[in-house]
């Protein structure tokens, strides 16, 4: 299997998930084409400019600097700002200080530091460290196992874990962008269940990691953090069936041709030297599912949305759209109901009454 | 400078006047006259803006005033907050990127030449007693300061905040830049300072303490028990600046 993934990818080192990926992968778990990119560790915004069609995505340099800055800001002096914020949000002790900062180990034990520190505290209870600094959970996805770096967990008096999640975008007069607040829950809630998962591993009970998330942002215009508790209960309970449900990506593979791969043999450079028409043509052999939700996650979104529309799929509509345009195979179909030139098929009717009825509204008000 | 301003005025009715006149030379000749008098003013304005010289560039070396604020804070500290003392107290000369070196460079003195220097800037360690990242002290400090358990970032940070309060009360005129160093400490101390107001030394240094005393003792045991396995464990070289079983990655953690 493993050798499958690498003739797929070529010989190029396969790139890591993180949380980011693994909360985008959950988002469209029916997309075969991501979950074999993604299982065989291909370059997906390498493989989709070579095609010609890079994502309008990524985050820029000034939004990672600004987030790092922000972190450091929270983090200084042994997390002072951070105790702070938990013991005005949670009521912290002012005896619980204690501070790890799993880095001082050294990249190549960071893990099992990690598993070590979290086995001690859940062991000990009251008098062990607060503060994880810089720990590295590992989470299995789809047969691989994948590294995630929360940016601190915090113990609580009650036992209880809590994940800390320090983002820079800001809190406004006690809002946020909805969207990005979204985001960060779907982020920390696989930190949450990469946890869970660890302290499963190591027989302690899962549920003393508390799905009450510790959200900290700037406040208002200045540069002051301040900390809210999100429920991810909900997201957590989406991406765990989402990872179950998975199709799992050995049955995947099995199903596709031989010989195929995406390979984009680069030179001694990195410069892809196979033709983008190859590429493109082992990448329309996976079948993807589209859905306009892609535009925000999902490197490859560009390529499958020109896809979908050459191929006149109702996926570019939306979900909801799709779903309720069931037995009606594509576009094309669905405007011959609307107008009447088609005639409904068996177990059409009901749909191409509701278009037909579309296709009149339309007509008197812009005819 | 008012006088001066009364003549730009006269002097531009007056060109005003000759050109209306249609006396071009006389025109001219104001006209001169005026931008000297401008740029006199340009002049008068740019003294009155820079009272105090420009900070001279200080003699010391980048380690003695880096050891000048480690010995105001009394505990190992960041450089970022090395900076934020030297800015406020000291030269005002260190940047963050010259830190880069610092500690590698003091290494290698060490080790070529041992205690020929009368200090050396070291590492603090942790109770792995590897170097912990990012953090400065100095090698004549008590082994117990040098090194860290898990409470003792925050209690590092609340002596520090005393120490400053401790520094700026003794000032008679206190540096703005001080007390806003102060003020964003103690914002993190609870009931030491209000909101956003400017923090006060002596209620600051009280709040500190009495959050001192909740941790002193346990923090001072678990010190004392890495630093016994320092001295048991590790020769001279490691016990400044970490142990070597880390040592490929003290570059990194520097």
């Amino acid at each position: 299997m493993r050798g499958r993934l690498d003739e797929l990818r070529g010989p190029v080192p396969p790139r890591a998930h993180d949380a980011r990926a693994i909360a985008a992968l959950a988002a469209n778990p029916g997309c075969a084409r991501r979950a074999v990119l993604d299982a065989a560790g291909v370059d997906k915004d390498l493989t989709a400019r070579h095609v010609g069609f890079p994502a309008p995505f990524g985050q820029s340099q000034f939004a990672i600097t600004r987030g790092n800055v922000f972190e450091a800001l929270v983090k200084e002096n042994g997390c002072a700002e951070l105790l702070r914020l938990l013991r005005e949000l949670l009521g912290l002790p002012i005896a619980q200080v204690g501070y790890q900062d799993v880095e001082s180990v050294g990249s190549h034990l960071r893990h099992s530091h990690t598993r070590a520190l979290i086995d001690r505290a859940a062991r000990e209870g009251d008098d062990a460290a607060v503060f994880y600094d810089h720990p590295l959970l590992s989470l299995r996805i789809a047969g691989q196992t994948s590294y995630l770096e929360p940016d601190v967990v915090a113990f609580q008096v009650g036992g209880r874990f809590h994940i800390v999640e320090i983002k820079s975008f800001a809190v406004i007069d006690g809002q946020a962008e909805p969207e990005k607040v979204a985001a960060a829950a779907r982020q920390a809630a696989v930190y949450v269940l990469a946890l869970r998962a660890l302290l499963a591993d190591l027989g302690h009970d899962p549920e003393r990691v508390s799905h009450d998330v510790v959200l900290v942002c700037p406040e208002n215009f200045a540069n002051r953090p301040v900390a809210t508790l999100v429920d991810v209960r909900r997201q957590l309970a989406v991406l765990r069936r989402q990872l179950d449900r998975m199709t799992r990506v050995d049955h995947l593979v099995e199903e596709l041709p031989p010989g195929i791969t995406f390979d984009l043999a680069p030179d001694s450079e990195g410069t892809p030297t196979r033709p983008a028409r190859e590429v493109a043509g082992a990448l329309r052999q996976v079948p993807a599912r589209y859905a306009p939700d892609c535009l925000s996650t999902c490197d490859m979104c560009m390529f499958c949305r020109d896809e979908a529309r050459c191929g006149g799929s109702t996926d570019q509509l939306g979900r909801q759209v799709r779903d309720q345009l069931g037995g009606v195979l594509g576009v094309d179909e669905a405007l011959a109901l609307a107008e009447g030139a088609a005639e409904p098929a068996e177990g059409q009717e009901e749909i191409a009454q509701l278009l037909r009825l579309a296709h009149r509204l339309r007509e008197e008000c812009l005819g | 400078m008012d006088a001066l301003e009364r003549r730009i005025a006269d002097l531009r009715a007056e060109v005003r006047r000759a050109v209306k006149a249609r006396e071009h030379s006389l025109a001219r000749s104001l006209r001169g006259e005026l931008r000297r008098m401008e740029h006199e003013w340009d002049r008068a304005v740019g003294a009155e803006e820079l009272p105090a010289p420009e900070p001279e560039a200080p003699l010391l070396p980048i380690r003695e005033q880096v050891h000048q604020a480690l010995a105001l804070l009394g505990v190992p500290a960041a450089p970022k907050l090395i900076v934020a003392v030297n800015d406020a107290f000291f030269s005002r000369a260190l940047r963050g990127s010259q830190f880069t070196s610092l500690r590698r460079d003091e290494e290698r003195s060490f080790r070529s030449d041992p205690y020929a220097r009368p200090y050396y800037l070291c590492s603090a360690l942790t109770d792995r007693l590897s170097p912990a990242r990012g953090l400065l002290a100095v090698s004549t400090w008590a082994p117990e300061l040098r090194v860290l358990g898990p409470l003792s970032p925050r209690v590092d940070f609340l002596t520090s905040a005393v120490r400053v309060a401790e520094h700026l009360a003794r000032l008679p005129e206190p540096p703005p830049g001080a007390v806003r160093l102060l003020t964003r400490m103690a914002q993190n101390i609870p009931g030491a300072a209000e909101g956003f107001a400017p923090a006060d030394p002596v209620t600051a240094i009280r709040a500190a303490r009495a959050e001192l005393e909740v941790h002193r003792a346990a923090d001072a045991a678990q010190r004392a028990e890495v630093a016994a396995r320092a001295g048991r464990l590790l020769p001279d070289v490691e016990r400044l600046f970490g142990a070597a079983a880390l040592g490929a990655l003290r570059g990194a953690a520097c």
